[in-house]
């Protein structure tokens, strides 16, 4: 994935060709339906005290016309910008959410720690020495910045 | 004489020695992000704001806008030296300073982009000095109606030249008027859209957003690109210096530049990105060297380089004097000030004198600080740029997890973030551009209680928005911008199909 070649990369987005437009059409049609829907439970009010679901109401009405419009308009869409690396699009998430359920519950370091490993999963060129190296390191000046300087409430070690 | 006293006493404030090292970490951490090819000044600034909320709001503000022109500077480094630019408008830069850098004469083109940028950021800096004042005056007479006008002319501005097409970027801008909606309803205090979830009570941080928008998607996608090693080239110190010749062809391309620049970054919603292509495009047809330009011409480094710079001063103009955002970063600066519980606008000048001309002199102050960083010690971001990205983007990660955590020291900010980076990745596939929902969702508030407001004073009469001049003319200017957008979005897409037929029919000849 990481070395294709730049043919391989283009018959791939070409691939997606036609879908791009109208996925992201249908998705915001969804948004809007929420919102219209959320907005009529809410309350329009009348023109001259608009109500608490005036505004998301009204917004959602213009984004249904323009998601329609993108669906209709981006059949025949460009295709996707670039080709997907879904890898790397996994190992970030993982990483922010290991993140999210270590720094509380384990501490700072260790958690920091984690997070640098999985988010250097997709690089197979840094070793795991390496990638331990730099996730302490990291940690580490977390620890330094965040907690010694900056005094965020947060415990740096277990049972710190 | 106004001016120039207000700009002393603005120096003054800069010159504490609180406010000149927060600047000073501003530049240094803004070229520093910058220079990180694919992470771009929106990304940049919205890393450094959780920082900031520590600070007194003028410092705070000195530095977020240190980080947003210092990362547009070190930008242009990057493009220089890898073609990978380092912010969308170094794009443009990079089409004669990678030339140059090919060329073996790299050192010139940073010298001439330091240069230039410098020129721009002062012409900048004084067209913000002298028209803020007049038209902070001229807004004071802008009642609701007038203020959702010109709201809704910075956005749609913003949307209608967005890369994906006017009708992705409008829709984009109306998703982030809707994100804007969640929270408590200031006016009737009604949750609205919270889900039960009482984190979102006070609506998504701007933090969230940008940091999911940008950097978590910036980083996913920059990872494969940057992953197999930087290639930077070294910099010939003896060879840094342009010639008599080229010295002599940089102040014309620096004026013009700093002029298109300084007037682009001043309308509402545009960006440097526009400013500094615009600029080429002009220095293209008349320099007198237009037929080396795309060869790696000194003048053609500098010219957006002036106008992304100068631009990047003058988006201040109407994000402080009318509080619509000059340029998507400036969103945050927005989001930033009203955290401080300033609510930007023509009162600002009048109300935070010492924090307006404290900005404004900051730039002439930042301005010499990037000349430093950038010609001596240009040789710590040649190193940085060899510095591998394995070890750069897990550092960022952490970055962004740290920043959106201390927000209020609770995880839902992280998995929030996690969300929205994931939405902001597939946007990103799917070409839909992020800026203008950012926006959106700054000014949605805002441009809903203006509206409520409008709506009660003229007793529930939409028709007020075209009887009052200011407010008819803005609309009128709007709706002219979102025909000729959708006019030449589809003229565009015309000529691609045209073109995919011509070359299926000719491949099928073949």
């Amino acid at each position: 994935m990481q070395d294709g070649d730049p043919h391989e990369a283009e018959r791939e987005s070409g691939g997606a060709l036609g879908w791009g437009g109208e996925i992201g059409g249908l998705i915001l049609l969804a948004v809007s339906i929420v919102f219209i829907v959320g907005g009529l439970q809410l309350g329009l009010g009348e023109p001259r005290r608009l109500g608490t679901g005036a505004f998301p109401f009204l917004t959602g009405l213009l984004l249904a016309v323009l998601a329609t419009a993108i669906c209709v308009v981006e059949r025949r869409g460009d295709g996707l910008a670039e080709v997907p690396d879904w890898l790397s699009a996994l190992a970030i998430c993982a990483a922010l959410a290991v993140f999210a359920l270590t720094v509380g519950r384990i501490g700072l370091v260790p958690g920091v720690f984690l997070t640098v490993i999985v988010a250097s999963l997709p690089d197979r060129s840094l070793s795991w020495p390496g990638k331990a190296a730099l996730g302490l390191g990291v940690g580490l000046g977390c620890w330094l910045v965040f907690v010694e300087l900056v005094n965020l409430p947060i415990k740096p070690f277990p049972g710190w | 004489m106004d001016i120039l006293a207000n700009f002393g006493q603005g120096l003054l404030t800069v010159l504490e020695p609180q406010n000149l090292l927060y600047c000073f970490i501003g530049v240094f951490l803004g070229t520093f992000i910058g220079v990180l090819p694919g992470i771009g000044s929106m990304a940049a600034i919205a890393m450094i704001l959780p920082l900031t909320f520590y600070l007194d709001p003028t410092p705070a503000l000195v530095m977020i806008a240190g980080v947003f022109y210092g990362a547009e500077y070190g930008g242009s480094t990057a493009s220089i030296l890898l073609n990978v630019p380092g912010t969308p408008a170094a794009s443009i830069t990079a089409i004669e300073g990678h030339q140059l850098a090919k060329k073996g004469r790299a050192g010139v083109a940073l010298f001439s982009t330091a240069t230039a940028s410098f020129g721009g950021g002062i012409i900048g800096m004084i067209v913000i000095a002298v028209l803020s004042p007049s038209l902070a005056q001229l807004a004071l007479a802008f009642g609701p109606a007038d203020y959702f006008a010109v709201i809704l002319l910075g956005l749609i501005a913003a949307s209608a030249v967005s890369n994906g097409g006017a009708l992705k970027g409008i829709a984009m801008v109306v998703t982030g008027l809707m994100l804007g909606t969640i929270g408590i309803d200031l006016t009737t205090g009604t949750l609205r859209f919270t889900m039960g979830i009482p984190e979102l009570r006070d609506g998504v941080h701007i933090v969230v957003i940008a940091m999911g928008l940008f950097g978590v998607s910036e980083v996913i996608a920059s990872i494969r690109t940057n992953i197999r090693g930087t290639a930077a080239q070294t910099v010939d110190y003896n060879d840094f210096y342009p010639t008599r010749a080229e010295w002599k062809s940089l102040p014309g391309p620096i004026l013009r530049g700093s002029s298109i620049g300084s007037f682009i970054g001043a309308l509402p919603g545009t960006g440097q990105t526009i400013a500094a292509a615009l600029a080429y495009a002009v220095e293209k047809r008349v320099s007198p060297q237009r037929k080396d330009f795309g060869t790696g011409v000194v003048a053609g480094v500098a010219v957006p380089e002036a106008a992304n710079n100068s631009a990047t001063q003058t988006a201040f103009i109407p994000t402080l004097t009318l509080g619509v955002p000059g340029s998507p970063p400036m969103a945050i600066v927005i989001g930033a000030l009203m955290i401080y519980g300033i609510t930007p606008g023509p009162r600002l000048l009048v109300d935070e004198p010492e924090m307006f001309w404290g900005l404004v002199a900051s730039f002439l102050v930042g301005n010499i600080l990037l000349l430093i960083l950038n010609v001596p010690l240009i040789g710590i971001w040649v190193r940085l740029l060899r510095i591998p990205y394995r070890y750069m983007y897990p550092t960022i990660v952490v970055l962004i997890c740290m920043g959106v955590y201390s927000l209020n020291n609770n995880v839902f900010d992280v998995w929030l973030t996690l969300v929205i980076g994931v939405i902001g990745y597939l946007m990103r596939l799917f070409r839909f551009e992020p800026a203008p929902l950012l926006l959106g969702f700054v000014l949605g508030p805002m441009m809903e209680e203006h509206l409520r407001r409008t709506m009660l004073l003229s007793r529930g009469d939409p028709m007020v928005f075209l009887e009052r001049p200011i407010s008819a003319t803005l609309l009128a200017i709007t709706a002219a911008i979102i025909v000729f957008a959708l006019y030449s979005t589809g003229r565009n897409r015309r000529r691609a199909r045209a073109a995919h037929r011509q070359a299926q029919q000719e491949g099928s000849k073949q």
